[in-house]
């Protein structure tokens, strides 16, 4: 591109190269002088509401931040999350990579059909690793009580229903790692028993009405982990809808793509109308009562709180109509929020230990074990793709 | 700092740019505007490696100083040893930063000692600057250049953060002059900033996308098996063909658009400072053979181990044998050059054996050769050459050999290789296409035959389109999707 291809006799550009050079001038100072200043200018945000995260602070200026380039790293987040109009650049490159590269996701990030998720393809040391953890919580649970009736089920990320074919994770393949390692429990093969419409739309987490919806999937996970855990004759199906408000999950933020928001729905039956739930305060050691669906939650940051509030590291959910006197304990991950309550029906209890909020160590003290009770072992494939967040030792 | 981060774009360029045209030129003189550059030079380094400044500035002081020097033994042997005693300095701390542990590792592999590594890092761009800094002193010594009193200007010269940790090697020959008197104008900094926005988009656009290409193709080809707890050996990733030639044809574009965009926003940032640097890269994958390849690819630093290792060595003057062994030593340097691993020494001498067979048989049969066929050639050979390149260890090509020739666990191709294959179509042909002269063939052809009218129109819709690759090289950038320059590490 040389710059001196149209000039007058005497060496000069001419007038249309003028309008180039000062075209091209304009343009550049525009842009990036634009935003440079526009990122003085701007207020910063105090949120990332499409990231559900708080923006990049200014790192701490010290001798030693600077002399170990710690300052000079934080700042390019700082600059980046404070960027003048990022959320609509974010938008800009989201389209340009789908639409423009035509690449099938950006980043692992898919939009399909008004349908978002996230392929991440199986880890085999990171599942065996995540077997491993299994294998301690269990051999500390089986060391102190006998009979207890042990299973193991991994919930499939939505993307392996995707028609589009995306590499993700091979439940398939799952499965016969966490079999091979954990021989002593019963595994529970969930994938044939979901779909794509069994998860939201726009988030990675399956969809309560349609679990307990047995049209949807053939024949259901409800009914196929039921059926596992010997509970499904007890079970109580007649199930009412409420509608909790509107959400947009995870994967429109991560996307940077708008999209139409879903109904959040929640499910009720006698039985969950009439149950209690208590959540482990860590700090006191003690269990405080709580509602079982937090519509404060549903209205927060992330929706899918509405489902047992949140992050909790033990709750216990109690059927004061209960016709049996079985217990079911569930290790697992934020999918049995939404699980637990359709299973609440066929015990008398149902105990859920989240080992990313406990220790392993701690989990005898805050619960009471007996003979014979169901204990599950449910993951999703994220959490079984990064054990690291599991306090299993 | 990186040329393709928030920080680079939209804090450090604008208000380096501001300064340095804000600076008077009492009579002409560039001393300040010199200074600026030094100063926003050594923070650019310093930003990525506040430690290693120290290094930088010694090995520029050590370079001025053996200048003087040399100058003041002109003609007698002292000037030699001088010379001689400054290569050996520069060369020290390339060899203990980046050769040390390759040294103590093949010593310990030899001798079954058990030496300890340095482990130390790599400072950015030592190899680049620790040429230039031999070109002057080696340049000075054979009267070539003249000696530069001025320590700022000399260190501006080495620091020089448009091409300082990834080349282009600008030798002191070329900049001696625009050091004391270049010249600025609107239409080199217009043109600048077409070069700018051209090689931001190069490498943000184009090689950070086939990056994650890369990345996810290797990782499958090389990921070795499982032994599961049943006892079944289980591939870790799917090792067919297909991925193979996805990794080995991706690379070959993401290298190519990562570092010829990277030297192009080193010339176009020159030009906005008034600098003028020598041309890196001509289209190499369009070449007809390795040896026109290899002038047509990092030129700057294919010449100078010409002018500085092969030419000294006798060159081509001497008998065939010697010729070729001055050959194979060159490629070796070249290869250790890229890296300490016996990789790059094998990548070396794989390069330097087609450029002896076609000095020999080969060139003339690639000459009578359908064009077609010759380019099919040095793609195929060029994009093999990247097994032995960017692999990490000698296993890791094995493995990839092995896939390549369907002799992998998943056999030609399979579900992941091929999903890979469609999503990234789009931006291999753009590539394809893109690292031809093609597109600006095309440009100046559509230019011309339209006439006035058409250089009107173009006048006006390149500015806007370079405006509009900004906003989405920026979009990219925020995002958060850029990669380091494959080059860095060299």
């Amino acid at each position: 591109m040389s710059a001196r291809n149209h000039t007058t006799p005497a060496g000069r550009p001419d007038g249309i190269e003028h309008l180039r050079i000062g075209l091209t001038l304009a343009v550049f100072v525009l842009v990036v002088g634009g935003f440079a200043l526009l990122g003085l200018l701007m207020p910063r945000q105090a949120l990332i509401a499409s990231e559900r995260r708080a923006p990049a602070e200014l790192p701490e200026i010290s001798q030693d931040a600077v002399l170990s380039a710690r300052f000079m790293h934080g700042f390019e987040g700082y600059a980046a999350d404070g960027f003048p109009l990022r959320e609509a650049l974010r938008t800009a490159r989201a389209a340009f990579v789908l639409d423009v590269f035509m690449l099938g996701d950006k980043d692992g990030l898919y939009e399909h059909d008004g349908s978002m998720g996230r392929f991440e393809p199986l880890d085999a040391a990171a599942v065996l690793r995540a077997a491993d953890g299994i294998e301690r919580m269990n051999a500390m649970l089986t060391e102190n009580v006998a009979e207890l009736r042990l299973f193991c089920a991994v919930v499939p990320d939505k993307s392996i229903y995707e028609p589009r074919g995306y590499p993700g994770f091979d439940p398939e393949l799952a499965k016969r790692l966490l079999a091979a390692r954990l021989p002593g429990l019963t595994h529970i093969d969930l994938s044939a028993s979901l779909g794509a419409g069994d998860y939201y739309r726009t988030d990675l987490h399956w969809n309560q009405a349609a679990l307990a919806d047995g049209s949807i999937g053939a024949p259901g996970a409800l009914e196929a982990l039921s059926a596992a855990l010997g509970c499904d004759e007890r079970l109580d199906r007649s199930f009412t809808e409420h509608y909790a408000g509107e959400f947009a999950g995870v994967y429109p933020g991560q996307l940077a793509l708008p999209v139409a928001p879903e109904a959040l729905v929640y499910c009720t039956n006698p039985v969950i109308d009439a149950a209690t739930a208590s959540y482990l305060d860590p700090q006191a050691a003690t269990f405080v009562e709580g509602p079982l669906y937090s519509l404060s939650g549903a209205a927060g940051r992330d929706p899918y709180d509405l489902f047992l509030c949140g992050a909790q590291p033990v709750v216990r959910l109690d059927n004061p109509l209960a016709t049996t006197d079985r217990e079911l304990l569930v290790f697992r991950d934020s999918f049995a929020s939404s699980l637990a309550p359709l299973l609440l029906s066929g015990y008398k209890r149902v105990t859920l230990v989240d080992l990313r909020y406990i220790d392993y160590r701690l989990v005898p003290e805050h619960i009471e074990l007996k003979p014979g009770t169901d204990v599950l072992f449910l993951y999703s494939s994220q959490t079984l793709n990064d054990p690291s967040v599991l306090h299993a030792g | 700092m990186l040329f393709s981060s928030v920080t680079f774009l939209y804090w450090f360029l604008p208000a380096v740019v501001l300064l340095y045209y804000c600076v008077p030129r009492p009579r002409g003189s560039l001393l300040g505007r010199n200074l600026l550059l030094f100063v926003a030079s050594v923070v650019f380094y310093a930003w990525g490696e506040p430690l290693y400044i120290v290094i930088m500035l010694s090995q520029a002081c050590v370079g001025w100083l053996s200048g003087l020097l040399i100058e003041r033994f002109r003609a007698r042997p002292a000037a030699k040893a001088l010379l001689v005693a400054s290569v050996v300095v520069e060369l020290s701390a390339l060899l203990v930063f980046k050769y040390t542990d390759f040294f103590v590792a093949n010593l310990n592999a030899l001798l079954h000692t058990e030496l300890g590594l340095l482990a130390l890092a790599l400072p950015l761009g030592i190899s680049f600057y620790t040429f230039q800094i031999l070109s002057y002193t080696i340049d000075l010594y054979r009267n070539k250049v003249r000696v530069q009193r001025n320590p700022l200007y000399f260190a501006t010269y080495v620091t020089l953060f448009p091409q300082l940790v990834a080349g282009p090697i600008v030798r002191y020959a070329h900049i001696e002059a625009q050091l004391t008197g270049r010249r600025h104008s609107l239409v080199g900094f217009a043109s600048g900033v077409r070069r700018f926005c051209v090689g931001l988009g190069k490498k943000v656009l184009i090689a950070n996308t086939l990056g994650s290409l890369v990345s996810v193709a290797q990782d499958n080809v090389t990921a070795g098996t499982l032994v599961a707890p049943d006892g079944a050996v289980l591939p870790m990733g799917e090792q067919s063909l297909l991925f193979a030639a996805l990794f080995l044809v991706a690379f070959s574009f993401q290298i190519y658009f990562d570092f010829s965009g990277y030297s192009d926003m080193a010339l176009g940032l020159g030009r906005i400072f008034g600098f003028e640097f020598p041309e890196n890269f001509n289209y190499p994958l369009a070449a007809r053979s390795l040896t026109d390849f290899w002038r047509r690819w990092h030129m700057s630093m294919s010449s100078w181990f010409r002018d500085y290792v092969y030419i000294p060595l006798g060159g081509n003057r001497v008998g065939v044998l010697r010729h070729t062994t001055n050959i194979l030593i060159v490629w070796m340097v070249t290869g250790l050059w890229h890296g300490a691993g016996w990789n790059f020494v094998c990548w070396g001498l794989f390069m330097a054996a087609f450029l002896i067979a076609e000095k020999h048989f080969l060139g003339r049969v690639l000459a009578r050769a359908p064009a077609a066929l010759a380019h099919l050639y040095l793609f195929v050979l060029v994009a093999l050459s990247w097994i032995l390149f960017e692999s990490p260890d000698l296993g890791a090509a094995g493995a990839t050999v092995l896939a390549l020739v369907g002799a992998g666990s998943a056999g030609i191709a399979g579900p992941v290789s091929w999903y890979y294959l469609c999503s990234y179509a789009v931006v291999l042909v753009i590539a394809a296409v893109g690292c031809t002269s093609l597109p600006a063939r095309c440009i100046a052809g559509i230019t011309a035959r339209a006439g006035r009218p058409g250089r009107l129109v173009r006048a006006v819709a390149e500015p806007l389109m370079l405006g509009a690759l900004l906003v989405i090289v920026t979009a990219f950038v925020v995002d958060g999707s850029f990669n380091p320059f494959i080059y860095f590490r060299f």
